[in-house]
């Protein structure tokens, strides 16, 4: 059985509309207008236990809004969800102890005492036991470094430090499932990093299930094998995050520097028939099908004819392709899903 | 009993939070002890124009009842009320609802978590400013300090219960400040801290009879000084008792309807 299983999960919100102005304002105060607003509109998504799913969107597309259903803050308005086997909801505090949740933008620890004391906090809270929240605490203070500043007040750590010590908090009482909401944001390369390898880290020795949403596509190629991305409420792309590239990012582009202006450039045109062929003076580039074509084979093609000084080849970036997917510039088909389907099988 | 070692995990925190902001703790008790010690002048000239008993107190009397109102008065400070209606008007809560535990039950271990410190330390203030007034009235009997003790734990749920009420406005309201204000200003009339309800006109005091604000001072002062009977001491701790449990059963049907609102149209 699916560890999450959401199947036509809707939530509307109430929104109060108001004119602009003074007037506006006056007429709201008296009859007060209402839209409503699908932020998650009839999804379905089921997670295995011990998946890694990035769940990617642009802002407002109700990525925070999903999460805060699974996590019990937010009642569905419609649908079903189950979270190992509790309606999230109606057994909240049954449903909080089974999981962590890192809010990227919000912290869990106390401002004002040390953070070591919020973990002491969080052990009584979630009724560790002495000596699991011992182990764990141990474990998670080195892979993570909190060393330094466990006995500083929240307040007075900065943000990367903060970042760690919250995914510790959320981590002390071995949950099985990790939200994680947008859990690198404004941190460093180097945290990152270290962050990134540390819940890679929980996947694998933990079997622990993450839900990961983020704008920082190196926080998915890192982590995440699975990608779901929402949009205007709607999931438009479930699947293998290597068959979504293997779909729709598809081109390499080989730049070659060239000694000299090219004679002519029909022998390479022909000898290239499916490619897209780009001239400017000493340079010329080749945009090619990466399943069709190995860039040796472009080389062996242009070569002949040129005299290549030096060359270099772009890759096709995820991050390319999502910024399309959000700007409408590219509809995912079913395709990609059934691709995804046979990847897994 | 299960679950409520993590209350009292909260109820020290919030004590070492207290320590943490022992300047502000510092200034605050500096204000009231200027306020205590107006109030003494006050009714001290009150008293040397009416020699005797006024409305049935004496001297010593009136002295120990403003201490025990002041001593009230600086248990469940300004702090946890802030702090709660910051919490709600910014959506901390929702973490609050992430986790394993009640919302009530956890705010309430938070606001009594710094009494034992606000206690003491009221506690020692009074008694520099009763020895520097020529002392006050003690209780007759230990019975009579034991009473005394109940009703001021029953008057301290009661506070919080009200407090608790008052903060949830925040979460149809954009800030607390003005309620705070408000219901300071009402408490502080009905509860018998500024003026003993014994001297409010007969109206006056029907209204403040049929509110809980008297169970906050005048109940557990006029049980210190022995002012009721036997009697009527057990109906007063018994309305304390029961404005205690009504305003926080209130409090969590009011949490309740807020939370079904916030979670289900969304804040």
């Amino acid at each position: 059985m699916p560890l999450i299983e959401a199947s036509g999960l809707t939530k509307k919100f109430r929104q109060a509309v108001k004119e602009p102005g003074l007037v506006g304002s006056l007429k709201h105060f008296f009859t007060r207008k209402y839209r409503d607003k699908l932020a998650v509109d009839h999804i379905d998504l089921s997670v295995e236990a011990g998946e890694s799913v990035a769940y990617l969107g642009p802002n407002g597309a109700g990525k925070s809004t999903t999460i805060k259903m699974l996590t019990g803050i937010l009642v569905p308005t419609s649908g079903r969800l189950v979270v190992d086997g509790l309606v999230p909801s109606e057994k909240r505090q049954q449903n909080a102890r089974k999981m962590g949740v890192v809010f990227g933008q919000r912290t869990q620890l106390w401002w004002d005492i040390p953070v070591i004391e919020s973990f002491n906090l969080a052990r009584d809270m979630y009724e560790i036991p002495p000596k699991r929240y011992k182990e764990n605490l141990g474990q998670f203070t080195e892979l993570l470094g909190l060393a330094d500043f466990m006995n500083l007040p929240a307040g007075k750590i900065s943000l990367g430090q903060r970042m760690r010590a919250d995914l510790c908090m959320a981590l002390l009482h071995d949950p099985k499932l990790l939200y994680l909401d947008e859990p690198t944001i404004g941190l460093d390369i180097a945290v990152k990093d270290s962050i990134r390898k540390f819940i890679r880290g929980l996947v694998e020795e933990r079997g622990t299930t993450i839900m990961l949403t983020t704008h920082d596509l190196g926080d998915i190629e890192d982590i995440c094998k699975r990608i779901v991305i929402i949009d205007n409420g709607k999931i438009i792309h479930d699947g293998d995050l290597r068959a979504l590239k293997d779909t729709y990012a598809r081109d390499r582009v080989i730049h070659f520097q060239l000694a000299r202006p090219p004679e002519s450039m029909t022998p390479i045109c022909a000898g290239l028939p499916a490619c897209e062929i780009g001239s400017d003076g000493l340079r010329l580039s080749v945009r090619f099908d990466r399943f069709e074509h190995a860039a040796g084979e472009i080389a062996a093609a242009v070569m002949p004819y040129v005299e290549v000084v030096d060359f270099r080849i772009d890759e096709p970036e995820v991050e390319d392709l999502i910024r399309k997917v959000y700007l409408g510039q590219l509809t995912l088909s079913p395709a990609v899903e059934a691709a995804a389907m046979a990847t897994e099988a | 009993m299960r679950g409520f070692r993590k209350y009292v995990s909260f109820a020290r925190t919030s004590l070492e939070i207290t320590f943490v902001y022992r300047a502000g703790f510092a200034v605050n008790m500096i204000g009231t002890i200027f306020y205590v010690v107006a109030m003494f002048y006050l009714w001290q000239t009150i008293f040397l124009g009416n020699p005797g008993a006024l409305g049935g107190f004496t001297w010593p009397e009136m002295k120990a009842y403003l201490l025990v109102a002041f001593l009230l008065n600086s248990l469940l400070t300004w702090y946890q009320e802030w702090v709660m209606g910051e919490d709600i008007r910014q959506g901390v809560v929702a973490i609050d609802l992430a986790r394993p535990i009640d919302f009530q039950a956890s705010r309430f271990s938070r606001a009594i978590g710094p009494v034992p410190f606000e206690f003491t330390s009221a506690l020692a203030v009074a008694a520099i400013v009763a020895f520097a007034f020529g002392g006050i009235a003690l209780p007759a009997d230990p019975a009579r300090a034991g009473l005394f003790l109940l009703s001021a734990g029953l008057a301290t749920m009661i506070k919080f219960g009200l407090v608790y009420c008052v903060s949830m406005a925040a979460f149809w309201t954009t800030g607390t400040e003005g309620l705070t204000v408000g219901r300071m200003a009402v408490q502080n009339i009905f509860s018998g801290a500024l003026i003993p309800l014994v001297f409010f006109p007969d109206w006056l005091r029907a209204i403040a009879a049929v509110l809980p604000f008297q169970g906050m001072i005048s109940t557990p002062a006029l049980t210190y000084l022995g002012k009721l009977d036997g009697p009527t001491t057990a109906l007063m701790l018994a309305v304390q008792a029961a404005w205690a449990v009504g305003l926080i059963v209130l409090g969590r049907l009011v949490w309740g309807r807020a939370v079904r609102v916030v979670t289900i149209n969304g804040g």
